[in-house]
């Protein structure tokens, strides 16, 4: 703001405040104009400020004060203040257009309601990223849910049934206000509350139990595990000796692949592309430097550089939408694209049980927040790296998106254990199962 | 080459095809009878002498009389030069077997039950070409000009087909090394259809003037593309440059659970495809000096063994400037076109776009 601008917009609210306070029209000259707007300002950060007591001295001063000396220190005073003001504003906006997107709350561990201890636990472990990824976490959940089911009764006038599944709503949603719920577990779960909804109410309570324990191993064996070994099998096929495999992040499908086909003879090198602020690759380098694979890694600006020697890009998926879209971790959709560019075959892997029916469209409706690890340490560490986090600084917002949407036009193919199917008709999959997920 | 180490391997497979198969019968003998008919395709082929192998086999159970079949199949692809296509029908075939329902008394009129369900298949597939040839009628308006890839049964009966009620005329390439685009062109002529072979690399040239273009198929496959005699892929890519509607015709056997990523994912890709021949000294240095004499201001060093196209004309010396058996040996037979470049598929299940072809093959394959 130059000084006749805020003259400008000083003597607008004048004006304003005339209207209403019949005191106005006697004041005039330079100290007093700059003293208005202060009193004019909405009230959201004056309050502060004035309890802090300087406001009356200030004021009492520009009324007794035309002098040259006055309108300096305040104007630089004044500037700090509409900054801070336009701070506070830039702040809102950020935290407007993505504050949809789930955020780092610290997990209570005073859990409302009866909430099992081994759900506490895993929310902790869910909220901290010590449990990450839509096939882990499944697999996670479904296994303390059989704790929880284990240590469940029925309480009087009531049936296993009916009453089980309000039991583990509030489990439920204890381990969404952890961390919001994948699609994995949302499928998982929908398939439990059938099962519940379906057990006979005359059974006895532990055969009940017992039947439901069966149904929990059978689909984690079924549509994770031998899923994952279909999907091996069937992706191992689509790597031949001499390729040059990238991967993006990691993906526990996608290790299993590589490391399978590897044992299996064929001879091929990988390219672990990663990026800030997780660093996912890099456990999935140690696996691949184990089975002494021949391996790069790179971060993603180093993509472009490397693409053109790529034959195949294999990339896991957290979900896969009914238009063929894929979400998954944030920046596949730049390798994908990337690769599609120079005509390299994308290929996701992706187990059925990951299908969300429903269209997805972009990454901004609803995504999820990284932790926020270190991003700010950079090269060359002259300094110490402590100075170089920066936080909690009101116009600074840090947005690390957790996923991002790969558009089905840029991916070649998904393997899952029903075949290899085109992005285009995923949504046969209920089809390719032969029955409703 | 490839074909002697797939024979030696076929030998001890026939081997161990005695212990399950009764009397000595060979399913690529049987095969090749099947082939012998003029309107059997390769996977109808396969079908007939795999049901033939069920005729003749003496497994007792199920899982005994699948595993002869699985044998069968894997047989017949370790003989075969190309194939893709007899896979597709050995896979429908083994699926339906795999899939029928058990409610014989026993299990040997299951069998015959089976036999019998894969004849009448077989009789009544032959009839598919018909239906595709009256679907594909919908889409010829009168005085069309159509161009057509080398020669296939079904292509060309939806043109003699088409002839009967329209007026349309015809470019067909060559298909160079088989040339069988003359074939298509003598029963085309045959009928009074105007048609005019073009040069497989002309296909640029003559695009302008078609209204669309019309293949048939080896095999389509999963992602909705297509496996066809070489030279189709490079049609569709000038086809969709033009933006020109590239329609495909497949009898419903040809399609094929393989999703091919790239040319070289193909099962009839081999590393002598495409591949350079090592370069021989002695015989590089004769070669050279041939070249030297023949092309004036040629420097040696650019005239490497690897352009085998040029070289080799120059040392057999213009009369006839065709490629050997050994430098067509590096050439691939079929190629794959992408579903993008596809507008549509003409089958006997109707007319379906490459997207519908993928979703009815994970439709018909499920539970499999």
């Amino acid at each position: 703001m130059t000084k006749a601008e805020r003259r400008e917009l000083q003597e607008r609210q004048r004006a304003a405040k005339a209207a209403k306070v019949a005191t106005g029209p006697q004041i005039s000259g330079a100290g007093l104009s700059v003293k208005s707007p202060q009193a004019t300002t909405p009230a959201p950060s004056n309050p502060k400020k004035s309890s802090k007591g300087n406001e009356s001295p200030l004021q009492t001063k520009g009324f007794l004060t035309t002098g040259a000396s006055g309108p300096s220190s305040k104007s630089t005073k004044e500037s700090k203040a509409s900054a801070a003001a336009e701070e506070a504003d830039g702040r809102s906006r950020g935290l407007r257009i993505f504050s949809h997107f789930a955020l780092q709350k610290p997990v209570g561990h005073v859990a409302k309601g009866d909430v099992h201890p081994a759900i506490v636990h895993l929310g902790l472990m869910f909220a901290e990223f010590k449990i990450s990824g839509a096939n882990a976490r499944c697999i996670a959940t479904l296994s303390v849910f059989k704790r929880v089911i284990q240590d469940y009764t029925t309480p009087p006038n009531n049936t296993l049934s009916r009453h089980l599944m309000t039991h583990l709503s509030v489990q439920i949603s204890h381990l969404v206000s952890a961390r919001p719920m994948s699609v994995t577990m949302g499928n998982a779960i929908r398939q439990l509350k059938l099962e519940i909804s379906g057990s006979d109410i005359d059974l006895p309570e532990q055969d009940a139990k017992d039947a439901l324990y069966g149904k929990i191993d059978n689909y984690i064996r079924d549509r994770i595990i031998i899923a994952d070994q279909v999907i091996q099998e069937t992706a191992m096929k689509k790597i031949h000796d001499g390729d040059v495999v990238l991967t993006y992040a990691r993906s526990s499908v996608v290790q299993k692949v590589l490391l399978e086909a590897w044992a299996g003879g064929t001879r091929f090198s990988v390219i672990v592309v990663d990026s800030r602020p997780m660093l996912e690759g890099k456990r999935l380098l140690s696996a691949f430097t184990a089975a002494s694979i021949p391996c790069s890694y790179l971060l993603l600006p180093a993509l472009g550089s490397v693409i053109s020697e790529v034959s195949i890009v294999l990339v896991g998926a957290h979900s896969i939408h009914s238009n063929g879209a894929v979400f998954s971790r944030a920046g596949t959709a730049l390798v994908a694209m990337m690769a599609k560019q120079h005509s390299v075959p994308v290929v996701v892997c992706c187990e059925t049980y990951k299908f969300s029916e429903g269209v997805r469209l972009d990454s901004f409706t609803k995504n999820e927040l990284a932790p926020s690890g270190d991003p700010f340490s950079s090269f060359p560490l002259n300094r110490s790296p402590t100075s170089l986090i920066i936080q909690n600084q009101p116009n600074l917002e840090i947005l690390n998106p957790l996923y991002d949407l790969t558009p089905p036009t840029s991916i070649t193919a998904v393997v899952t254990e029903a075949g290899v199917i085109p992005p285009d008709s995923i949504s046969s999959i209920p089809l390719a199962l032969g029955r409703l997920i | 080459m490839t074909a002697l180490y797939s024979d030696s391997d076929a030998i001890s497979f026939e081997s161990n095809n005695l212990i399950t198969v009764q009397h000595k019968f060979d399913v690529y003998e049987a095969y090749q009878r099947a082939l012998a008919d003029e309107d059997i395709s390769p996977p109808l082929a396969a079908i007939l002498s795999l049901t033939e192998l069920v005729t003749r086999s003496d497994a007792g159970t199920m899982f005994e009389l699948v595993q002869a079949l699985n044998d069968g199949a894997e047989t017949l692809k370790k003989r075969v030069p190309n194939p893709i296509g007899l896979t597709a029908g050995c896979e429908l075939f083994i699926g339906f077997v795999t899939l029928f329902p058990h409610e014989s008394v026993s299990f040997s009129e299951l069998k015959r039950e089976i036999v019998r369900q894969g004849k009448t298949y077989t009789f009544h597939a032959v009839n598919f070409r018909a239906k595709i040839a009256e679907l594909t009628l919908g889409f010829i308006k009168d005085d069309s000009v159509i161009l057509t890839h080398s020669y296939s049964r079904v292509v060309t009966q939806a043109l003699l087909h088409a002839h009967t009620r329209k007026r349309i005329s015809v470019y067909v390439t060559e298909a160079r090394p088989r040339g069988l685009g003359l074939k298509t062109y003598d029963i085309l002529t045959a009928v009074g259809i105007p048609c005019t072979v073009v040069l497989d690399s002309a296909v640029a040239y003559v695009m302008d003037k078609v209204d669309f273009v019309l293949v048939g198929s080896e095999a389509v496959v999963e992602s909705g593309g297509l496996i066809n005699a070489v030279g189709s892929n490079q049609m569709a890519i000038i086809a969709k440059a033009e933006n020109k509607p590239f329609y495909a015709l497949a009898e419903s056997y040809k399609f094929h659970r393989l999703f091919p990523l790239s040319q070289y994912d193909l099962p009839t890709h081999n590393s002598g495809i495409l591949s350079f021949p090592h370069p021989k000294n002695p015989h590089s240095k004769e070669r050279m000096q041939i070249s030297v004499q023949s092309t004036e201001n040629c420097d040696p060093s650019t005239v490497s063994n690897d352009h085998t196209t040029m070289s080799a004309p120059l040392s057999t010396l213009s009369s006839q400037r065709t490629m050997t058996s050994e430098q067509m040996s590096r050439n691939p037979d079929v190629d794959y076109t992408r579903p993008d470049l596809i507008s549509l598929v003409f089958s006997d299940v109707g007319v379906l776009t490459p997207e519908g072809v993928s979703q009815y093959l994970v439709g018909m394959f499920a539970g499999l």
